[in-house]
């Protein structure tokens, strides 16, 4: 009697023993994790900083003109194309069909491919005006 | 356990004859019992924590630490956020030449990644038998990761600070600049020195009132118009009128913050602060509110202006000559030099000066710049000086002081301090300079002379400009140069309820066949108003819209036009 509660203490005493060191260990490698993913945070966040000067860069006023000129036929709005209330845009008539034809947005050269399913969106938008 | 309740069984009995063996099992037995009693409270404790829920805030007892970006200098940002100065860890270059196996080869595949040195040059650095030699100082980002990429050993980076300036030549006489110390020499980066090199606050960047689109607007139309006129500088400014908010600065010829050797005093120099211009007609703006804040005429009279003013030895010309009785709109409108300099006389010297002082323009502006000009006018204000200075000559004040004023006029008569900080309110808390009646006639007299005056070329459809003309001469040597002109014109839209003041100045322009040969502010000023009107309105919320006639149909009755 006496021999089987030491023997289970012994084994409860070893067990506990290996439970705790494994925990201790555990805990380092998360606490190293955490350390190296704090490192990678600031680094991250002085690229960020950099990203964030090159994006300043490359989207200054005057780059973004020029590709504006080279690559869309974008013009500035002129005052009667701005408005400023959604009241402003008139009701479209009942009776006209709408024309689902997306040419005025789109690229000749897509047009043809995109042209059948941008139909059903055509319509599902005029149902919800 | 039937060891413990033999041996209570004998504490009781063995009272008188305890045999030492019997004393030592007892003690023994109380240190078991000690021992199983703080085992069970820790059973207990162990199944009362697995039981309830873990307390939340106990777990946090790790704190993490993010080691913070640390850089010596505060970021300078636009209104908008937009980045307009930052310090960035940037990496220079070094070789150790006792390591380079290969000077020519290396040579060659580094002018290759960085395109600005000498393959001589070196080569003779990379075969040096020193230890270190600076290749170049000061990489991108994309250069470091080329130079990383050709591996390398004798290569080897320093970390330093650099001062960055993304947008370049935008806005730069604002933002100023800095020494390779990092310390600022001009514009906002010296004025705030001290602010933006303060260790707390480094990681608050410094908010500007500008906004980099209208800048730009403003730049790229100033340039165009200075190209088309080879004038030899320009200047403008948007401000708002409500709060004094300096929203675009443009000085031309202007100079990169980046790199600021070699950069001549005339690309530095800060010509909407710095430089002070005789102006022109648009000082007339001030004279009116004056006269008609003071109750000295109202828009019923009117001026002779058939004939030349001659004053001791000057004579007061207009330059769109109407030779007849003109009404008070129409001396603005025509902007007659006669019928304001009668004005003025109605309204007296020191009255004058005393109105020209409460709006700031006899002293230099409050601006957060140490490049500010102080205005020029005569020391003694004789009547031939109230006369002249009436329509905007014989006097030179910075177009940020104009601006100011301007804007004081239109904006219900608050006169605001200019600044270059975004500022948080949106309203006026100025002190008052004229009565809201006055503004409310002088925002009509400024739209009809667009409308029909000498600002028709400024007229942006839809944004109810309005605005005046101002053209001088430029003073050489004692007289002034009939063909050097400073041509401006000053426009603040939309003119029903003031927002933004335009102003645009070109310094020596030459009429073009466009402009018939005219290179007066109506002429080549005017439509840098409209096109910058035009390009950031949309940006800056005003909407277009179609004009309530009835503002100005009782003042434009009085406007006759005879061509």
């Amino acid at each position: 009697m006496r021999k089987t509660f030491t023997f289970i203490a012994a084994i409860c005493a070893l067990m506990s023993g290996a439970a705790l060191l494994q925990l201790k260990l555990a805990v380092q490698d998360q606490a190293e994790r955490v350390a190296a993913l704090a490192d990678q945070i600031h680094e991250d966040e002085e690229s960020l900083r950099i990203l964030r000067a090159e994006f300043a860069h490359l989207t200054t006023p005057r780059s973004l003109q020029e590709q504006s000129i080279e690559n869309l036929a974008i013009m500035p709005p002129r005052p009667e194309q701005v408005l400023g209330n959604i009241d402003e845009i008139p009701f479209r008539r009942s009776d006209s069909k709408v024309d689902g034809s997306q040419s005025v947005l789109l690229p000749a050269a897509e047009e043809s491919g995109v042209n059948a399913e941008q139909d059903s969106t055509a319509k599902s938008e005029d149902q919800t005006l | 356990m039937s060891l413990a309740r033999a041996q209570s069984f004998d504490f009781h009995g063995a009272d008188e004859d305890q045999s030492p063996l019997a004393v030592a099992r007892l003690r023994l037995m109380i240190g078991v019992l000690l021992f199983m009693v703080a085992f069970g409270l820790m059973a207990v404790r162990t199944i009362e924590l697995g039981m309830t829920s873990p307390v939340a805030n106990r777990t946090a007892a790790r704190e993490i630490v993010v080691p913070p970006v640390t850089f010596a200098r505060a970021d300078i940002v636009d209104r908008n956020g937009e980045l307009l100065a930052v310090n960035l860890q940037s990496s220079s270059l070094y070789a150790n030449p006792r390591e380079v196996t290969d000077p020519i080869g290396l040579a060659k595949q580094l002018v290759d990644v960085l395109p600005g040195l000498s393959q001589a040059e070196l080569e003779q650095k990379l075969s040096s038998k020193r230890a270190f030699v600076w290749i170049k100082r000061k990489l991108t980002p994309k250069q470091k990761w080329q130079v990383n990429a050709l591996g390398d050993p004798a290569l080897n980076f320093r970390d330093e600070e650099d001062r960055l300036y993304p947008h370049g030549r935008l806005a730069s006489h604002a933002l100023g600049y800095v020494d390779v110390d990092g310390n600022g020499i001009a514009g906002v980066e010296h004025y705030f020195n001290d602010r933006l090199s303060e260790v707390e606050r480094a990681g608050e960047p410094l908010a500007l009132a500008l906004d980099v689109r209208v800048q730009y607007a403003l730049a790229d139309e100033l340039e165009a118009a200075m190209r088309a006129h080879q004038a030899i500088g320009a200047a403008g400014l948007v401000m708002d009128v409500n709060t004094g908010e300096v929203i675009a600065m443009v000085s031309m010829p202007d100079f990169d913050p980046n790199n600021i050797r070699g950069v001549g005093e005339s690309e530095r120099f800060n010509r909407v602060t710095k430089g002070v211009y005789e102006l022109g007609s648009t000082f007339k703006t001030f004279t009116f509110a004056n006269a008609l804040d003071d109750g000295i005429a109202t828009f019923e009279d009117g001026y002779d202006a058939t004939k030349p003013l001659r004053i001791s030895r000057f004579t007061i010309n207009d330059d769109h000559p109407k030779n007849r009785y003109l009404t008070l709109p129409e001396i603005f409108a025509f902007s007659s030099n006669i019928g304001t300099a009668q004005m003025a006389l109605d309204i007296g010297g020191d009255r004058q000066q005393q109105f020209l002082q409460s709006l700031g323009l006899l002293s230099p502006a409050d601006l957060e710049l140490t490049e500010v000009g102080a205005p020029m006018y005569p020391a003694t204000w004789r009547k031939v000086s109230t006369m002249t200075i009436s329509y905007g000559h014989g006097i030179a004040v910075s177009p940020v002081q104009l601006a100011t004023g301007i804007s004081s006029m239109v904006n219900g008569g608050r006169l605001n301090t200019p600044t270059l900080l975004k500022s948080r309110s949106q309203t006026s808390k100025g002190k008052p300079v004229v009565s809201p009646a006055t503004s409310r006639q002088m925002r009509q007299l400024l739209r009809l002379a667009v409308t029909k005056g000498t600002g028709g070329r400024s007229d942006a459809r839809g944004y109810r400009v309005g605005g005046k003309t101002g053209t001088a001469e430029k003073a050489v040597g004692g007289g002034y140069d009939r063909k050097a002109l400073i041509s401006s014109f000053m426009g603040v839209y939309p003119m029903d309820d003031p927002q933004y003041a335009v102003f645009a100045l070109l310094d020596e322009p030459k009429g073009t066949k466009e402009t018939f040969g005219f290179a007066s502010g109506g002429w080549v000023a005017a439509p840098v108003v409209k096109n910058v009107i035009l390009r950031t309105a949309p940006l800056l919320g005003v909407l277009p819209k179609a004009e309530d006639e009835n503002l100005y149909q009782r003042v434009a009755l009085m406007i006759e036009e005879d061509e």
